[in-house]
């Protein structure tokens, strides 16, 4: 069964009772797999930016960077914190969108339920590296590992809603009222994403505004090659985040795809049990 | 003719049947102990969201106005560390004042200050007023740090406020 051997692209899986595409000679590939193997490419590409990004931002972040006037050096953490927590929101709100489109009747497709169930899996990965890196910036500049501050409390809860999000997906069902189920858990969990973004703005809290673009007065307080960094740390996170989304979201299809295969096995097994003679 | 146990897949013969209900039974217990754990945490978050979260604290000045409210009630207090009053009673025990909307507060603090604590960097202090007088003992600092980055400049002196002055 060559399920991995090709490298596809984001609608890679076909169809189970589809032929399949191992019998073609390689001279002569069918168009449908010349596109998959461009898309390939395309995601093997935003893997490697996504790389060269991450590497050139510790590069900058650790030793081109100076130190801040009031943190010295514990500044480095705004090249990954702050980029992580935006990869998180980008991740929910994809998976809101797509779980909009999927119950919108026109463009009801299974593919909008993979896109988010593979989204908000990516979100939570996200989600805890967000808690993690935040506390370890928290704990030598604030003074406190954690806090109950709005915005701490409301990424937590987050944290917990979108793991109940991945554990809805998981209960047994006919995919298309899995599906159903899961996108109103997706959206009922993406309330919490704009109360927990504008928490440092609404409430009191202990985590400060965002640098970049400070909604209150639209500036933006960040020194020059610091900027840049910083800049550059959410662009390369974001291909990250591209990357393993395609991925997870072909892996769903995958998986799909041996359960279809596996079911056709099993049938086929059971009829050639039946020509067995009985007693 | 001997008719050896044909090779079925497990999840098909009566055998695999009772598996698959042991194995379903305990998938649904599982995701019952899933459901309470989220449940609980969801629950004990939206507790500390509606009552730490919301006011996460009080400016000296509020303090002050509502300090026969508060009685000797724990809470967090914020202010900014008034230059030329810190003094350190000993090992981790300080003594300084902090000031907001005009109105200073004198604060007792026992436990280690976090290392970025100095005069005029506003700090939440969590902590309760002494008796019926105005001191605040407190036994956590946290520093609040601002959303500018600045460049630690060598040749630059640095402003009172610990920055750079536009």
């Amino acid at each position: 069964m060559s399920l991995v051997t090709t490298p596809v692209g984001l609608d890679s899986a076909p169809p189970p009772g589809a032929p399949a595409e191992s019998g073609t000679s390689t001279s002569a590939r069918p168009p449908a797999e010349t596109g998959r193997s461009r898309s390939a490419l395309v995601l093997r590409l935003v893997g490697a930016v996504a790389l060269v990004g991450v590497v050139a931002t510790v590069w900058l972040g650790l030793w081109v960077t100076p130190p801040d006037q009031f943190m010295g050096n514990l500044v480095r953490l705004l090249y990954l914190h702050p980029s992580i927590a935006w990869v998180m929101y980008v991740a929910y709100g994809v998976a809101f969108l797509s779980s909009l489109l999927y119950l919108w009747p026109r463009t009801r497709s299974l593919r909008w339920d993979k896109l988010a169930g593979a989204s908000s899996e990516v979100g939570v990965v996200f989600t805890g590296l967000t808690l993690v890196t935040g506390s370890i910036w928290g704990r030598p500049t604030w003074g406190a590992w954690w806090t109950w501050d709005p915005l701490l409390t409301t990424t937590a809860l987050l944290f917990v809603l979108y793991l109940g999000y991945l554990a809805v997906r998981r209960i047994p069902g006919d995919s298309e009222v899995r599906a159903r189920r899961s996108a109103i858990a997706a959206l009922i969990a993406f309330v919490d994403v704009p109360i927990c973004y504008f928490s440092v703005l609404w409430w009191r809290s202990l985590h400060q505004a965002p640098s970049v673009d400070d909604p209150v007065n639209g500036k933006t307080y960040i020194h020059g090659s610091m900027a840049w960094t910083l800049l550059l740390s959410f662009v390369s996170f974001t291909l990250v985040y591209v990357w393993l989304l395609v991925h997870r979201y072909r892996l769903f299809g995958l998986a799909e795809r041996e359960e279809g295969e596996g079911l056709a096995l099993a049938i086929e097994e059971r009829r050639a049990e039946s020509q067995v003679p009985s007693r | 003719m001997t008719v050896t146990a044909p090779a079925v897949p497990s999840t098909l013969s009566p055998a695999g049947a009772a598996a698959r209900a042991a194995s379903s039974r305990r998938t649904r217990r599982r995701l019952w102990v899933v459901a309470f754990v989220l449940a609980a945490a969801l629950g004990f978050l939206l507790y500390k969201a509606l009552t730490s979260a919301i006011v996460y604290f009080k400016t000296a000045n509020e303090a002050v106005a509502a300090r026969a409210q508060l009685g000797t009630s724990t809470f967090q207090l914020e202010g900014v560390v008034v230059p030329g009053t810190v003094q350190r009673r000993g090992a981790d025990v300080l003594d300084f004042t902090i000031e907001s909307g005009g109105v200073k507060v004198p604060v007792h603090n026992s436990g280690a200050p976090p290392q970025l604590f100095q005069a005029n960097v506003p700090v939440v202090l969590v902590g309760h007023f002494v008796g019926s007088s105005d001191t605040f003992s407190s036994d956590q600092i946290l520093v609040k740090h601002s959303n500018a980055y600045i460049a630690a400049h060598p040749n630059r002196v640095k402003g009172p406020t610990g920055k750079v002055v536009k």
